[in-house]
């Protein structure tokens, strides 16, 4: 009841932020304030709009979202992996956060030639993506695993646990928020690696036709194509929000 | 170190053939290390022995090492000098077997799991199928029945020591550690909760560790009482109570029942006062 107002002042705020930014947008386009390079807003729509652009929006989109999503499953699956690694065998764990520390040091542009002769054009993309959604969710997930609530731990001493089942039946539950956190903080990362990926020479998807569309000066595609990938993006991030929101509330 | 240990009587009844000795504490002093060179004695050779079916209570300030004890029992930690043998083995192999169940000061429940669950988690540790009607009983006893459901966060603090208590007699344990288990607990469920606690000690005649602060509790359970005192902490006294049981409200109220609770109360004041 009394939260209720309070989540309306919250949307209002939200409302009138989005507001101010779309017309901003819209002013510094009309009025050439950051140069020819910046449209006006309603002009990137209005190209959005037809059907050409349209069709080229939801084509590349689409391929991109692909990539990222192949990433972000990739990526989180090892990453949970190594981490529950790390957690059994205490040994490796210094070895993988190295590693994984190093993994995420090389910047892209470093890798993109290598991968490119490794996984091909086509998979680059995605292989990216999971490369900077591993690194998150690793982060998170050993954070997640090291909150060790030490009186459960001594429970389940107490009570003749073996290890599997200190995993399976402590462990393993209690790193849920942490899992949602990493998704949530990795979807975007997976829908930016996926579009750098494709600067490398990708077929297809929004990363190429940004590229394309700035070698070419077609300054509404390039904002639409950025606008596509920036929706993409803060959309996976809210669906994950909400779902760490349930996860926090069941597993807490 | 320079203490000297009041060695506790053995509880030697001539009447009763000798009992196996559940467990024996020999000379145990702990000592933490809290960084930067600084240490800390939490137990200053501390002797017990208690007998395979005994009912212990320990009293004593708090920070005097009661939990202490009942962690070198359970096996989560080591004395620093001494010896701690349950069952003639080490404290650990007990918990290996399944045969131990201990309720702590700070309940440990899991969150996500169901008051149900959490009950039932002795038999999931143990890879044994859960016995319901057990799980039944116990809920029952503790007096959660409707709440089988509920979440912890939807308990009170009183109903999560409830459920910690179900959980460390699931598996019918061969030694029992309670750790102040009804301190969140208003003062009418705490004693029937004490009730409850005695008529499955005497149906099961569990070897029973209990640390509380409260002595009516102890004359009410226990045995044999252990007065320790604090800095570091040792065992000051032990006192048997040999009230009949069961132990009811008519000797509650007996005057030999309030000559020991104060004679205690005294004890601990006193303990208090050398701990200050
Ligand atoms: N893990 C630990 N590390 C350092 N000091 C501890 C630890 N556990 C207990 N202590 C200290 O040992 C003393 C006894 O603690 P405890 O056994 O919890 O007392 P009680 O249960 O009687 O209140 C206290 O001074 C406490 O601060
Ligand atoms: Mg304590």
């Amino acid at each position: 009841m009394n939260t209720a107002p309070r989540t309306s002042v919250k949307v209002a705020y939200a409302i009138a932020g989005g507001a101010l930014l779309i017309v901003l947008t819209q002013l510094i386009g009309t009025f050439e304030l950051a140069g020819r390079a910046w449209p006006p807003l309603a002009d990137v729509l209005s190209y959005v709009l037809t059907p050409t652009g349209a069709g080229l929006l939801v084509r590349n989109s689409l391929v991109t979202f692909t990539s990222a999503a192949q990433g972000f499953a990739l990526g989180s699956a090892v990453a949970v992996l190594g981490a529950a690694l790390a957690l059994v065998v205490p040994m490796f764990r210094p070895g993988l956060d190295r590693f994984a520390a190093i993994l995420h040091a090389v910047p892209t542009i470093a890798l993109a030639p290598l991968l490119i002769t490794t996984v091909g054009r086509e998979d680059a993309p995605a292989v990216i993506a999971a490369l900077s959604v591993g690194f998150v969710m690793f982060v998170t997930m050993a954070s997640g695993f090291a909150n060790t609530g030490s009186a459960q731990h001594d429970l389940f001493t107490v009570f003749g646990s073996n290890r599997a089942r200190r995993l399976v039946r402590l462990e393993l539950p209690r790193a849920v928020p942490a899992f949602f956190d990493g998704l949530a903080l990795g979807a975007p990362a997976a829908v930016l690696g996926a579009t750098i990926g494709e600067w490398f020479g990708a077929p297809m998807g929004l990363g190429l036709v940004i590229v394309s569309a700035m070698q070419n000066y077609q300054m509404s595609l390039l904002w639409a194509a950025a606008l596509a990938a920036t929706a993409m993006s803060l959309l996976a991030y809210l669906i994950f929000v909400q779902l760490q929101r349930i996860a926090m509330r069941r597993f807490t | 170190m320079s203490t000297i240990a009041t060695l506790p009587a053995i509880a030697a009844d001539p009447t009763e053939p000798a009992t196996r000795t559940a467990v024996s504490v020999i000379g145990a002093d702990k000592i933490f290390t809290l960084g930067r060179g600084k240490k800390l004695q939490a137990l200053a050779e501390v002797d017990l022995e208690i007998a395979e079916g005994e009912f212990v209570a320990i009293i004593g300030p708090s920070g005097c090492g009661k939990s202490t004890v009942l962690r070198l029992a359970a096996g989560l930690d080591e004395p620093t000098n001494g010896r701690v043998e349950i069952f003639g083995a080490e404290p650990r192999q007990l918990a290996r077997q399944h045969r131990l169940g201990v309720a702590f000061q700070e309940h440990a429940l899991l969150p996500w799991a169901s008051v149900r669950s959490n009950i039932a988690l002795p038999f999931k540790v143990a890879g044994r199928p859960v016995d319901d009607a057990r799980v039944d009983g116990l809920i029952d006893l503790v007096g959660l029945t409707g709440f089988e459901k509920a979440r912890p966060k939807q308990l009170s603090g009183g109903m999560r020591q409830r459920v910690s208590i179900a959980r460390a007699l699931a598996l019918s344990p061969d030694l029992l550690l309670l750790d102040e288990p009804f301190g969140a607990l208003d003062a009418v469920t705490r004693r029937r909760m004490n009730a409850e606690l005695a008529r499955i000690w005497g149906e099961e005649k569990i070897t029973t560790i209990l640390v509380t602060h409260d002595v009516d509790e102890a004359l009410i359970l226990a045995d044999r009482v252990i007065v320790m005192t604090g800095r570091p902490g040792h065992v000051r006294t032990v006192k048997t109570v040999d009230f009949p049981r069961p132990r009811d409200a008519e000797i509650t109220r007996s005057s030999e029942f309030h000559a020991l609770v104060d004679e205690l109360t005294c004890l601990l004041d006193a303990s208090d006062g050398a701990a200050a």
